[in-house]
């Protein structure tokens, strides 16, 4: 989930437009990670050293490992641990943004401090990271809008986050959630859940988002708007919910009912006052996931409780 | 395994009756599908057809899964009922089970499990 925040990091930090992220984002799967981006992540070469060994490359036929050892900027055992090493995604992500010409390496280099300390991240993060580190960043994104999440909601929304990584794809970053009342739809599905924590959870996008999201989700080639497709946002969001229910039910043995999903008629949807909706960006579209309370509740209905 | 098994699938979106029916023509000889878009259909098409195989999602429209698991084997208590759902908490694990459903399959559903099942139910013909 690094390279997912890491994202809404540099768009919050208007460091990025949302059009350079999508085109960075797009094009992680093809990219390779560079040396010089390891070697400053890992703190063994600055920046400086970094763009001066790349302007070296240019003017002499060698390595880029070739050029560090040379110089002194890197020692022979780092180098082979740098060669060793899996990146991970938002590392590939921060230099793709780099190679478009969006940010130079000196900014890189700050932001990934940047990133790491206000998210009081493991400054050796790997590629793999942990469940808790994962639901860590979830708590800060929304923590940095000024709401903080309840509990329940924090679970809800962190396995919203991976089942999207798990069933669609992990080439997403989030948007700052907008906490409003009312929301106007596009297509549009909703499903309730109810009993111990009463949700509207709803899933909108514009139809031609739609064709692509669910292409991927049900693994078929789909070029219209049909039943299948919509049929497939039905089944992400009754998938994600029952997820969350087999969740709640074993952490808090709490019990939650599903509502079968289905499009909303409504133009516009009502919401709780504390409801929030979180736009999602895909190389494909944008992808708008909203949580409210339902009737009188709030979201974080019984959330004392729940946590007993 | 049993070749031109009659399966009906009960399930109101679309899209995972046809992906299990895909699943299910992998490891079935000719079978014959009979689909149901809710619970109320899924009992009349079962009375109807007399399936060798039922799969029964929880969560649908107008009578779910487990009501209808409950209506099928009141009359036909050797129907093999699979439920097949995203909510597999012991709850619902349990209320499948006291209905009269053979087995419980958590969505996202695996084709070995699905394999399995196939093996399991219409496998000693």
């Amino acid at each position: 989930m690094y390279a997912q925040f890491f994202g809404s990091y540099l768009l919050s930090k208007n460091i990025v437009t949302p059009k350079q992220l999508t085109e960075a984002i797009s094009h992680l799967s093809e990219a390779h990670i560079k040396l010089g981006t390891l070697a400053m992540h890992k703190g063994y070469m600055t920046a400086e050293e970094v763009n001066e060994v790349c302007f070296l490359q240019t003017r002499e036929d060698k390595h880029f490992g070739q050029i560090a050892l040379e110089r002194n900027y890197l020692f022979e055992d780092q180098l082979n641990e740098l060669l060793n090493t899996q990146s991970p995604d938002y590392l590939l992500l921060g230099q793709n943004l780099v190679d478009m010409g969006a940010i130079t390496n000196n900014q890189l280099e700050e932001l990934l401090l940047g990133y790491r300390d206000e998210n009081q991240l493991n400054s050796d993060m790997e590629a793999n990271e942990l469940p808790e580190e994962s639901m860590q960043l979830v708590d800060k994104f929304f923590e940095q809008t000024g709401r903080p999440l309840p509990k329940n909601i924090l679970i809800y929304m962190n396995l919203l986050f991976n089942n999207l990584v798990r069933f669609i794809g992990s080439d997403f970053t989030p948007l700052t959630p907008v906490f409003t009342n009312s929301y106007d739809t596009n297509f549009c599905i909703t499903q309730q859940i109810k009993g111990f924590l009463p949700l509207l959870t709803a899933l909108d996008m514009e139809p031609e988002t739609a064709i692509t999201f669910a292409s991927r989700y049900a693994k078929m080639e789909f070029d219209e708007f049909n039943e299948y497709v919509k049929a497939s946002l039905e089944d992400f969001i009754n998938l994600h919910n029952g997820l969350f229910s087999v969740n709640m039910s074993n952490t808090y043995s709490k019990e939650a009912e599903l509502d079968p999903p289905g499009p909303t008629d409504e133009d516009t949807l009502e919401l709780s006052d504390d409801a929030f909706v979180v736009p999602i960006i895909y190389p494909f579209g944008t992808i708008y996931f909203a949580i409210s309370g339902t009737g009188d509740a709030s979201i974080d209905e019984d959330s004392e409780e729940s946590q007993e | 395994m049993k070749e031109k098994a009659k399966i009906l699938i009960g399930d109101d979106s679309i899209l995972a009756r046809q992906q299990l029916k895909d699943t299910i023509s992998r490891y079935v000889t000719d079978p014959i599908f009979i689909e149901a878009a809710n619970g109320k259909e899924a009992v009349t098409k079962y009375e109807e057809e007399k399936p060798d195989l039922t799969f029964l999602d929880i969560v649908m429209p107008v009578r779910d899964g487990i009501i209808a698991t409950l209506e099928i084997t009141k009359k036909d208590k050797d129907a093999k009922i699979i439920i097949v759902s995203s909510i597999g908490t012991q709850k619902q694990l349990t209320a499948a089970v006291q209905a009269g459903a053979i087995d419980f399959v958590q969505k996202p559903v695996k084709d070995e499990i699905i394999q399995q099942i196939l093996s399991k139910y219409l496998g000693g013909e």
